[in-house]
């Protein structure tokens, strides 16, 4: 009999987890089945027209090292998210009548001039991942010159469509945070930024560490519930054995006595407050005829 | 005694579900007949003369080798005598399926706690009762204030009124039951109450056939102090509620006193199920005849390991495999 029962236990943990183990099969074979359908799908770069730098640092605010590690992590996202991803720093005056007439400049104004000089280069390299012309791609134009100092945001074809004004300015903002403390760590911050933002891969709403805690709290929860019993209680009703269901009252007396009233003064208080914010930026055709869209900040 | 089928012989049994006798051989109904031994001896079966093992208080018990259910006349009749009873209203395959019903949701109970071949063991008791009649008479004396808040501009009053408060009454208390049975666990049989008094009969031997039985064992004068304390309860709770209106009562006196009282003996149906699991007992009561049950299910280390560790492991899996087929998308 006792192995009888140990078939039986053996049964019943199955038919209660049936539906678990078969999620767990199906997920399986759905991850297996992905990832050999995504091997043939490795989004090759199809524009070879444009250079393989990444960073021009004319301004040489970044040691060789970090400039590097900078061009290696582009690298690495651009095969991840198949943009391209540029980054241009040099320190020269946009700025007025003088820059205008020295540089050849089409505008003495510097947010039109740092917005036509990232087009221009994107252009003219023929940058973007997919074709040398509106492909997708991004470019940070930062110009170091005394005064003048402030980035401009170069967007194209995939990332232009994708990127609101707000997003723009989002990877202005990661960059002005440590631009004058540290310009590497600002400019992974724009690179990090940029990846976050164009990230399409879905994930659950939660991170890995979630994923090992999660389970935990729910096990503790179910062994809580499991183990729960509700205990027999005394249901016998105060009347259950009073003849005809209830006692037949003699006497009910109620004298009042005395009474008195207290008086008390009400206080009363009140309180308020609240606030908000926004960015600029947009879409526009430069010089080459190539759609752009972009914002620039200036400090 | 025991009750032979008219028909084909076999022992007769009381049905909960067809509220009659009923032949389990032949499954005829109505068709029983009182049948008394050869020799008289308490410890032989009437129906084989096979030696039953009869204990001390026993009035009803089961043939171990034709399987009858046999009364013993002299634990039922003459002082053993119940005036009344309340036949079983539940059988036992209802009484498994309360049973099963209960504790499904206790998971981590052992495999075969609520299997068939456990399930199988379980008996249908006639316990034996005490019921008392009480007439009482109850005083209550006291002051009891009420509190009146209201407001009116800015400012709030607060109104207190106190009352001389006087209750008399009388109640009528009608069988408190109180179990006669050295055996049965005195808070388990509180618990196991109520039972619907409207279905109370007076005593028939039949209704005892295919259960077993005790005859009490416990004299009405020892076990009435519990019948007191329990009236005494109701008492009180029934003056409280009778003054309930107020926000404070300060009690000044208050008297229940018994004008008469009378005790009656009966038997009331319980089904028991022992369950034995790691040399532990785990004893079930279930209410004959409401099917209210009493017990706490036994808890297995091992199968709350297993389930508690697999939920786990099959979470955790599950969550990591949809992180990696939705990064994959």
């Amino acid at each position: 009999m006792e192995e009888d029962f140990k078939k039986e236990a053996r049964k019943q943990y199955l038919h209660y987890f049936r539906f678990w183990f078969l999620s767990i099969g199906i997920l399986a074979i759905a991850c297996v089945a992905m990832a050999i359908a995504n091997r043939g799908k490795d989004g090759a770069r199809t524009n070879n027209e444009a250079p393989r730098e990444r960073v021009y640092d004319y301004a040489d605010v970044l040691t060789d090292a970090e400039e590097a590690d900078l061009r290696e992590y582009i690298a690495k996202m651009e095969g991840k998210l198949h943009i391209d991803i540029v980054l241009v720093t040099f320190s020269q005056s946009v700025e007025g009548e003088e820059a205008m007439k020295r540089y050849g400049l089409r505008s003495a104004d510097w947010e039109q001039n740092m917005r036509d000089l990232a087009d221009d280069f994107w252009d003219e390299n023929k940058f973007g991942y997919n074709k040398g012309f509106e492909g997708d791609g991004v470019l940070l134009l930062h110009n170091w010159y005394e005064g003048q100092n402030g980035e401009h945001l170069s967007t194209s074809g995939r990332v232009e469509q994708r990127f609101s004004l707000r997003d723009i300015d989002q990877v202005l903002y990661a960059v002005d945070d440590y631009y004058d403390t540290d310009p590497y760590r600002a400019y992974r911050a724009y690179v990090n930024e940029v990846c976050r933002l164009m990230d399409d891969s879905l994930s659950l709403p939660f991170s890995w560490g979630l994923v090992a805690v999660l389970p935990v709290i729910a096990a503790v929860f179910y062994a809580i519930s499991g183990s729960h019993q509700k205990k027999a209680e005394n249901t016998v009703a105060v009347n259950a054995y009073v003849a005809d269901g209830r006692p037949q009252i003699r006497n009910r007396e109620d004298a009042l006595l005395r009474k008195n009233v207290v008086t008390r003064k009400i206080e009363t208080g009140s309180g308020g407050g609240g606030g908000g914010r926004s960015g600029g930026g947009g879409h526009h055709t430069s010089s080459g005829g190539a759609s752009h869209g972009g914002g620039s900040h200036r400090h | 005694m025991y009750f032979r089928c008219k028909n084909c012989g076999g022992n007769v049994v009381y049905s909960p579900e067809r509220h009659g006798m009923y032949c389990p051989f032949c499954e005829s109904e109505g068709s029983d007949e009182r049948a008394e031994g050869q020799t008289g001896a308490l410890t032989l079966c009437p129906n084989c003369g096979g030696e039953v093992e009869v204990q001390e208080h026993t009035s009803a018990t089961r043939c171990p080798y034709c399987d009858s259910f046999l009364i013993f006349n002299e634990r039922v009749e003459g002082r053993y005598a119940p005036r009344m009873m309340i036949p079983f209203q539940m059988g036992k395959e209802n009484c498994k399926k309360s049973l099963r019903e209960k504790f499904r949701k206790c998971r981590f109970a052992p495999t075969d706690f609520l299997s068939e071949a456990r399930l199988s063991g379980m008996q249908g008791i006639y316990v034996p009762y005490w019921f008392y009649d009480y007439a009482t008479v109850c005083h209550f004396q006291g002051e009891g204030t009420k509190v009146r808040v209201w407001r009116s501009g800015d400012k709030e009053y607060t109104e207190t009124s106190v009352f001389a408060v006087r209750r008399s009454m009388d109640i009528g208390f009608e069988k408190i039951p109180v179990d006669a049975s050295e055996q049965m666990p005195d808070d388990v049989m509180d618990l196991i109450a109520p039972f619907q008094y409207g279905q109370m009969v007076d005593f028939k031997p039949e209704f005892m056939s295919g259960f077993y039985g005790e005859k009490y064992n416990m004299s009405s004068a020892e076990v009435e102090n519990r019948a007191r304390a329990l009236m005494k309860e109701d008492a009180a709770k029934l003056l409280r509620e009778s003054y309930a209106g107020y926000n404070t009562v300060r009690t000044m006196s208050e008297d229940i006193s018994v004008r008469d009282s009378k005790v009656a003996y009966g038997l009331l149906p319980v089904w028991k199920y022992i369950y034995r699991y790691k040399e532990e007992e785990y004893p079930f009561y279930v209410n004959g005849q409401t099917g209210k049950i009493v017990g706490t299910a036994p808890f297995s280390r091992a199968k709350f390991l297993a389930y508690t560790g697999t939920l786990w492991a099959c979470l955790t899996i599950v969550l990591a495999l949809l992180e990696i087929f939705l990064g994959l998308l």
